[in-house]
């Protein structure tokens, strides 16, 4: 189970300062990565849109988000006169702090020995393990929804509603995603998600969980947390044509910069712990000099190869209607998800069982199809009974004639 | 428990970091309050009315499935992690617990709980360019007074 | 007898739970919006996590933050927005001196419990209920005791859920019910 050797024993001075150590690299890692990160996703989406994107601070334009982020400092702060001034205040904290902890379960490379302890280059191996991400995700949720609803203000109210449901629809299917890894680990550390996944079969496929498992946990993952970030085609909270900004619409200054940051930081987190849960984590090709460097090489390789497949979908993909999204999370993912997980349990311990697992997951299939098709007569049937005003649409309008008469 | 000093040290430096930034921010920035900076902002329209909303209680079923579906899940955890203890006893309990949470599932979505967007399948006048906007705002602006 | 068994860094900890979820629940209590009650109410959660976390259970602490805070609180603050209480709601038992009574029995009632868990046998200060932790993660004992010895609860508790969602589905009609009478008859066509 999860343990890092390192605080296994006495902890002395020494190791209070390498855990002290540890901590503040992978903040500041974090920090230049997530400026390198709004670096590349202007950069790429300029070029995919052909523009030429940042290129005035410094060397192309690398230093634009720090640049941006330094403006924003003496920016004015401004308060809704109609905000709750408390819950406003704090709403970025539930943001940004969610996003740093979310972080620390990464392995990020081997095993290392500094100052005569032996320690897991990763900032934390708590025994609660991936169960930290669940729960950081359902406080995250809380940033949002209450950075809206404080705001005092239509647009963010709208759009965190809508936010927050979109989260926690997602964070079904991401959870049943994890369990699935859970399972063919039989730990919840990531270290032990890593080390499980060292090696190859027949010497040349390697031995990761995306090919242990089948393809679908990590599409169902995939999927499942570019929503929970609320990047594209998921991006409905901030879905400016409708919304303005969203949830942050009444946000200046700093306060917009921590969301902006926490955004980016989860994108980055959650690329990683795909990396982590799917891909082997640090886990390549080792050439015979500098064992402590290639892990760390692969490891930033693989979670940028991610992290430029989200900036992809944004360029690429149009952003989904509120109702396909739910659709999607509710009607598509979590049943399939459900499904697979209790298959790829019943098969490890017999094949009969995990056919007739299989057999249960058709009879399941057909059920819930039959269920849809049913559910949507009697929505339509509802629907019809009732004034024709659409639910999801700011009822603004409604509230402004209601003036004027 | 050492293992979680980490977790601890990272939270204080996230909280740290946070608030120093709001330090450093009320420092700098500039402060010239004004009536319409600080009012709701709503892309230049004067707002006029209160903000009172409701929400469709479909965010209220959504919650309460989500709920429903977080049990399962949290009980899925401990048999992930010894699932290879538990063996067949293991996965025919999970599966009957699944189908039975499954069948719940089933009837809420018959039930159209999820059920969020344009209505297919019917020859309702729903579509968006059947809307005769004179009764549409004759609806709305009855609708408004209750 | 308590500081006998729990270390320096582990009663400090139990302290700032502690001092988090008194907090909590004071605030809860006299919170003057609802949506500050629930925030109070998340604060109290994580205390007890942490606490859980103290005591080794941290699949307990997982679930006290994942369900509880993540998903119940979740649906306290869609209905307290869903209702449109969030501003206007302040309430106030001042002059009702039946409630203040009732109140104040409850409250002495607790009272009296607390003392009598407190200066009885139950507190053992004893960690974890199952037993001597193997190694790390007591996910694997919990696991266990669940599926074997607690198989039937197990089992109820899907029941459970389902009634939870006919009564969820049942509820929402009763208050979609409500909007019916604004139903135009000249929709219906």
């Amino acid at each position: 189970m999860g343990s890092d050797p390192l605080l296994a024993g006495h902890i002395g001075w020494v190791v209070v300062l390498i855990v002290v150590i540890k901590v503040i690299v992978a903040f500041i890692a974090m920090m230049v990565s997530v400026l390198l990160a709004i670096w590349i996703e202007r950069k790429v989406i300029s070029d995919m849109q052909n523009r030429i994107g940042p290129n005035r601070a410094g060397p192309f334009g690398l230093l634009q988000s720090l640049a941006d982020g330094i403006k924003l400092f003496f920016k004015e702060d401004l308060i809704p006169e109609r905000s709750d001034k408390f819950i406003f205040k704090l709403a970025p904290y539930l943001s940004v702090i969610p996003a740093f902890l979310t972080f620390t379960l990464v392995p990020v490379g081997g095993i290392v020995h500094i100052f005569g302890h032996t320690t897991e280059l990763q900032v934390a191996d708590p025994p609660i393990g991936i169960l930290l991400l669940l729960a950081m995700s359902s406080i995250s949720v809380y940033g949002v929804m209450l950075a809206g609803w404080s705001s005092g203000s239509k647009y963010p109210l709208i759009g965190s509603v809508r936010a927050s449901a979109q989260m926690i629809s997602y964070e079904a299917a991401m959870g049943l995603s994890i369990a699935s890894v859970v399972l063919l680990t039989g730990s919840l550390s990531t270290r032990d998600m890593v080390t499980q996944q060292l090696g190859t079969f027949f010497g040349f496929i390697p031995h990761w969980n995306i090919i242990r498992l089948g393809v679908i946990p990590f599409l169902v993952f995939i999927i499942a947390i570019t929503a929970e970030v609320n990047r594209p085609p998921f991006d409905l909270v901030e879905a400016e044509q409708e919304l303005v900004g969203g949830f942050h619409t009444e946000y200046s200054s700093i306060r917009f910069a921590l969301f902006y940051l926490a955004e980016y930081m989860n994108t980055i987190t959650m690329s990683a712990i795909m990396v982590t849960m799917f891909f082997g984590g640090p886990d390549g090709p080792d050439p015979s000099f500098l064992h402590w460097l290639w892990p760390i090489v692969w490891f930033i390789v693989k979670t940028a190869v991610f992290f430029f497949i989200y900036v992809w979908f944004r360029a690429a993909l149009p952003r989904l209607r509120y109702d396909q999204l739910m659709d999607l999370g509710w009607k598509v993912l979590i049943p399939v998800m459900l499904v697979w997980l209790l298959v790829v349990a019943a098969m490890r311990v017999s094949r009969p069982l995990g056919f007739a697992m299989v057999g249960l997951g058709i009879v399941g299939g057909l059920l819930l199809y039959r269920a849809i098709a049913v559910g949507r007569d009697r929505s339509t049937a509802r629907e019809l009974a009732r004034p024709a005003r659409a639910e999801l649409e700011p009822p603004r309008e409604r509230r402004e004639d209601h003036g004027d008469s | 428990m050492a293992q979680y000093l980490p977790i601890v040290i990272m939270l204080v430096l996230g909280a740290l970091f946070a608030s120093g930034s709001f330090v450093a921010s009320g420092l700098f920035a500039p402060r010239r309050p004004h009536r319409a900076k600080s009012a709701p902002y709503e892309c230049g329209i004067v707002p006029r009315t209160e903000l009172a909303e409701r929400f469709p209680v479909r965010f209220y079923l959504v919650a309460m499935i989500f709920i429903i579906f977080d049990i399962e899940i949290i009980f899925l955890y401990p048999f992930a992690a010894a699932a290879g203890e538990l063996g067949t006893f293991g996965v025919v309990e999970i599966a009957t617990f699944a189908l039975v949470v499954f069948i719940a599932f089933a009837y809420l979505v018959a039930n159209g709980a999820l059920s969020w967007g344009p209505k297919r399948g019917s020859s309702a006048p729903s579509g968006m360019g059947h809307i005769d906007l004179k009764e549409l705002t004759a609806l709305m602006v009855r609708g408004g007074h209750d | 007898m308590i500081a006998t068994v729990i270390s320096v860094p582990q009663l400090i900890v139990f302290i700032v739970s502690v001092v988090i979820i008194a907090i909590g629940g004071v605030g809860l209590l006299s919170a003057r919006y609802p949506v500050h009650a629930a925030l109070f109410l998340v604060m109290t959660l994580f205390g007890v996590a942490v606490l859980f976390i103290e005591e080794g259970a941290e699949f307990l602490a997982a679930v006290q933050v994942v369900v509880y805070a993540g998903a119940v609180v979740v649906l306290f603050l869609f209905v307290i927005m869903l209702l449109g209480v969030d501003r206007e709601e302040i309430t106030s038992f001042a002059g009702d001196t039946v409630r203040v009574a009732l109140a104040g029995v409850g409250v002495a009632l607790i009272l009296a419990e607390l003392f009598i868990v407190a200066t009885g046998a139950w507190v053992t200060g004893a960690h974890a209920v199952a037993g001597k932790l193997s190694a790390g993660s007591n996910i694997g004992v919990l696991a266990r005791s669940v599926f074997t010895t607690y198989l039937l609860p197990f089992e109820l508790t899907a029941a459970l859920l389902v009634i939870a969602v006919v009564g969820a589905v049942i509820l929402s009609r009763r208050m979609s019910g409500v909007a019916q009478p604004r139903a135009h008859e000249s929709r219906e066509v």
